[in-house]
């Protein structure tokens, strides 16, 4: 293979499967063959795994295949949404995809065409013949995802409803066909657990928003994704507690129960919605808010099964106020984070809030890998700086976090940083500020206000400025997209969770999340070390992620991250050596510290209480 | 021979070329370090100092490091080198002011000193030179003796863990009768007559400083219609020079104690071959440098006006622009060392270099000059190893 096929085929197979390719988060476009066939397999993500599978010959050249290429119009929007966050230009597969098939057809080739068969008949009369395929290039791309401890499993079919008796139909058919099946809310897997080999439902079809503005709520079909009901809830001046923006908003809740930083004020699992609809494992249905429907509300400390599809869910709207605006308490000191996190959650104040690691400051401010890689060395080293408390307040909650702890980077502060970032790296500037410190961290200098003309000079800040971080051919893309405010607006960006994949871009993340008391540091810091400790000991990349306040700071949600190379055989042997101690570690710990729970056993029962899994 | 801990370092590297040149035989211990190996590493920085191929063959170098127990020697190259070795040059140091580098600090300065002073004891060692700081008399005004001394305050966790290596080479060495000296230099800059330097901070930073905001401003100026400039005051004369309103807080009496690394490495030898007996000495300049000749000499350097040296009564109250917050802040950190009013007595030390007639060179202009250009010529440190004429 020569070396362009070589990187066109380590790009297709980085895909994180994040699906930012299939919301149109930048306001650029969508794929216009996914957006009219809405199988993954016609999104770039699809394409770049069926260009993968194609390399290592899991599938021939087939009718669904031809297709796929052929309504591939080259129209390069899934470049900038994908680059923005993963930092890959798919474009190139795209590319390649559509020669390999032109090729094969040019040189003679017959595509393969799949019979129909007895099942799919039924499913195609249930859905329609455009819903329902048995192509391998379309089950493909729902047999595998990145998760290095899954193995791949091809379906046999794969089925987009368009409607909560079409699911129960599925069902139903699934359940008199003896064949096993398995949902995916907007088409996509990350940590392994969504595969069947008989029917995998897509709910990608069922994208139904109703906003109630009378009751706070919005009633949402399960292929809409968080940024499309935060979207239509922004539109009218109201928040949702969402998820990472191309998730699924009913997916997100029965999975995980949807946690942010916004679970500080709006909380999580069961606090996020009103009712929810779901199709039992009979094909019937059932509504929460029935008093005979099952108990969801409940918890057990165990791997479970989900309560049923959910088809429907009617989820809380918050208010919102204009005076909104985002903050940074920079630290060097663990505790004293926590402890400002901690304060800020017993004192009921602001509505996002985070305590956040090297990694995910880096991440977010960088455009791209190479400058989050510097940054995160000259953040401790230059700066002064291991953690942020990140809040998102109004200006009393502001003025708040003002009274409570020291120097903080405020939004404008945040933007010129943001804006001026490459050269906040530069060396010179870097031994100036490091000249700074004394008894007190340099990070202080950055923020006093009279610092601020000469911080704007030193930085000069601007899109074009930050868009020096990216490739040539993409520098007026990006400095466009930075132009707009919001993308360096703390607020937007935070509630969109727009930058939540670039924690992927590095490597594939392992994010273990759990469930804290806020109050016991020891114990936090325990779990901190014993993550670091053990990934070191299998050379893992690692970090410590975030951690948010929960129920007024009794409790918190702490994630630690591992990345690992998703495509390498001897990452994924660390990772699942790593796993065999971490596991009974945590299962050890949680048994015996009140407010410890692994968020594992809270997957799939998402609908619960939180109050049944924070306080066993 | 002569085990040198912080031959990498500034002092260390010099007291390590200077004895090397007069013939000594040093063994230097070394780390590896951003990928070059500990005997490159040496080799490149006594290729700098201009050491011949002969002298040089009077160093050997050892790769270990202070901060492990036994310097992280396996224990056989341990008892090979510690049999040859009668005396023990202690050089290495965190010169870290920071709080939040506190665990470092106390890594290098207490416990990097202990794990060498253990080498001492075992071996038998007759000598141990502990180059320490004469800002270990902490916050006092007046007199600092060349004594050990127990401040009640320190302004940094650099003086208070270079006081207590003081105390802890101190007992070590008193119970195990090796016969310890103490080097309390002051800050210490570049050579005096060549204007070489391997660090471009303390001294340094304030004029690197003002130079990078004098380039900053001018290239707004030239460039970009000098909005950011005017919005800080800066702009250029007619002439070509540069004005920047800065007032700098000054008191009256003080000033800064200087002295360049050609007379500490003279004066570290001197009393190296006539102490034997040990002792605490103070290598430090009779004369304070004031700060209003060091921004006269900033300025005619590089072309500046406008900066002043402003008494604190003048000062008190009155608003900040952003080039004096920088530094004003600098201030916080140095002050003491810039506004020192301390006088260290060297009753010790004086005879020696008299009798040696080792006088501690002013900072002139000429001085002052040779430094900084130096300085600018190799990117503050950038282009050290990397220029020919370096």
């Amino acid at each position: 293979m020569d070396k362009a096929a070589d990187d066109i085929l380590r790009t297709a197979s980085q895909c994180r499967h994040y699906a930012m390719c299939k919301i149109d988060y930048l306001g650029t476009g969508l794929c216009p063959s996914g957006k009219e066939y809405h199988f993954v397999s016609y999104y770039p993500q699809g394409r770049m795994d069926l260009y993968a599978a194609l390399a290592d010959n899991l599938i021939p050249v087939t009718e669904g295949l031809v297709h796929i290429a052929e309504t591939c119009t080259l129209c390069g929007c899934c470049e900038l949404p994908c680059h923005f966050v993963t930092g890959l230009r798919p474009l190139q597969v795209m590319k390649a995809l559509k020669g390999l098939v032109e090729d094969y057809l040019r040189s003679g080739g017959t595509p393969v065409s799949v019979p129909l068969d007895d099942p799919l008949r039924r499913l195609q009369s249930i859905v329609g013949a455009d819903w329902a395929s048995n192509d391998p290039a379309v089950l493909v791309t729902y047999a595998n995802d990145p998760f290095p401890l899954a193995d791949m499993k091809m379906p046999r079919y794969v089925v987009l409803p368009g409607s909560r008796e079409e699911v129960s139909a599925v069902v139903r058919l699934a359940n008199e066909s003896g064949l096993p099946y398995a949902v995916r809310g907007n088409g996509g897997s990350v940590f392994g657990f969504v595969f069947s080999d008989g029917i995998v439902l897509d709910m990608q079809r069922m994208r139904r928003i109703v906003i109630d503005k009378d009751n706070w709520s919005a009633v949402v079909g399960p292929g809409v994704t968080s940024f499309e009901l935060q979207q239509e809830a922004f539109r009218h001046g109201l928040r949702v507690n969402a998820a990472e923006p191309a998730a699924t908003v009913c997916g997100n809740i029965v999975c995980t129960g949807t946690f942010s930083t916004w679970s500080h004020a709006y909380g999580t699992a069961a606090d996020g919605f009103i009712d929810m609809e779901f199709v039992d494992a009979r094909g019937g249905t059932f509504h929460l808010n029935d008093k005979r429907a099952p108990n969801v509300f409940a918890f057990e400390n165990a791997v479970l099964a989900a309560p049923g599809i959910c088809t429907e869910a009617t989820v809380k709207l918050q208010p919102t106020t204009e005076d909104e605006d985002g903050m940074l308490v920079p630290f060097w000191d663990f505790d004293e984070a926590i402890a400002l996190a901690r304060a800020l959650g017993r004192r009921r104040i602001g509505l996002a809030v985070a305590v956040l690691g090297l990694h995910y400051i880096a991440s977010f401010m960088s455009p791209s890998k190479t400058l989050a890689d510097r940054l995160k060395e000259v953040l401790p080293d230059a700066l002064g700086v291991r953690y942020m408390v990140f809040v998102v307040g109004d200006r009393f909650a502001r003025e708040s976090v003002r009274g409570l702890t020291g120097p903080v980077i405020d939004s404008d502060l945040w933007r010129t940083l943001t804006l001026g970032l490459p050269r906040l790296l530069d060396r010179e500037w870097q031994d100036l500020v490091k000249g700074f410190e004394s008894g007190r961290p340099p990070y202080e200098i950055l923020c006093r206000p009279e610092m601020r003309p000469l911080i704007e000079a030193v930085l000069r800040p601007s899109p074009e400025t930050l868009a020096e971080a990216v490739e040539d051919d993409l520098r007026d893309l990006y400095a466009g997209i930075y132009s707009q405010p919001r993308f360096t607006d703390m607020v937007w960006l935070n509630m969109f969770r727009i930058l939540s994949s670039r924690m992927s871009r590095h490597k594939h993340m392992f994010a273990f999340l759990i469930y804290v008391p806020l109050d016991r540091k020891d114990i936090i810091r325990h779990i901190v070390a014993e993550f670091a400790r053990i990934a070191e000991a299998q050379k893992l990349d690692h970090d410590f992620g975030f951690l948010t306040p929960m129920d007024l700071g009794k409790r918190a949600i702490l994630e630690y991250d591992y990345y690992i190379d998703h495509t390498d055989l001897a990452e994924r042997e660390k990772i699942r050596r790593a796993m065999t101690e971490i596991e009974p570690w945590l299962d050890g710990l949680a048994g015996r510290t009140k407010g410890v729970t692994f968020l594992k056993y809270v997957f799939s029962q998402g609908c619960s209480r939180k109050e049944n899994f924070l306080y066993r | 021979m002569i085990l040198l801990t912080g031959g990498t370092g500034f002092l260390g590297s010099h007291v390590a070329a200077h004895l090397a040149g007069q013939g000594d035989e040093i063994m230097l211990l070394a780390r590896s370090k951003q990928g070059l190996s500990a005997p490159a590493r040496v080799d490149r920085l006594l290729d700098w100092h201009g050491l011949s191929p002969e002298k040089k063959r009077n160093i050997r170098v050892v790769e270990g490091r202070i901060d492990q127990p036994d310097l992280g020697l396996e224990p056989d190259s341990l008892s090979s080198i510690s049999g040859e070795i009668d005396e023990i040059i202690h050089c290495a140091s965190d010169t870290s002011f920071a709080e939040r580098k506190r665990f470092e600090v106390e890594a290098v300065n207490l416990a990097g000193l202990s794990h060498v002073l253990d080498l001492a004891e075992r071996y038998r060692c007759r000598r141990f030179h502990l180059v320490s700081t004469a800002y270990v008399a902490g916050i006092i005004s007046g007199y600092c003796p060349e004594e050990i001394v127990h401040p009640s305050a320190f302004t940094n966790v650099y003086e208070e863990t270079k006081c207590r290596a003081e105390w802890l080479a101190a007992e070590r060495c008193a119970r195990a009768g090796i016969r310890l000296s103490i080097y309390r230099p002051s800050i210490v800059y570049g050579h005096s007559e060549t204007g070489r330097s391997l660090i471009f901070n303390a001294f340094y930073y304030p004029i690197r400083t003002t130079l990078f905001l004098k380039n900053l401003y001018e290239k707004d100026i030239r460039e970009r219609g000098g909005r950011k400039a005017a919005e800080i005051g800066v702009r250029l004369d007619g002439d070509g020079w540069t004005v920047m309103p800065i007032r700098i807080m000054v008191q009256d009496g003080a000033g800064i104690n200087i002295v360049p690394v050609d007379f500490f490495v003279r004066a570290f030898a001197a009393i190296r071959d006539r102490a034997h007996d040990g002792g605490v000495f103070h290598i430090v300049n009779g004369r304070q440098t004031r700060i209003q000749d060091v921004i006269e000499y900033t300025q005619a350097l590089f072309h500046i006006r406008g900066i002043s040296a402003s008494p604190a009564r003048e000062m008190l109250g009155k608003p900040r622009n952003a080039l004096e917050a920088i530094f004003e802040t600098y201030l916080e950190a140095y002050g003491p060392y810039m506004r020192d009013k301390r006088i260290f007595g060297t009753d010790r030390a004086g005879p020696i270099l008299e009798e040696k007639s080792l006088h501690c060179p002013d900072l002139t202009y000429e001085i002052f000059k040779r430094c900084f250009d130096f300085a600018v010529r190799c990117g503050w440190g950038a282009r050290l190893f990397r220029d020919k004429e370096d």
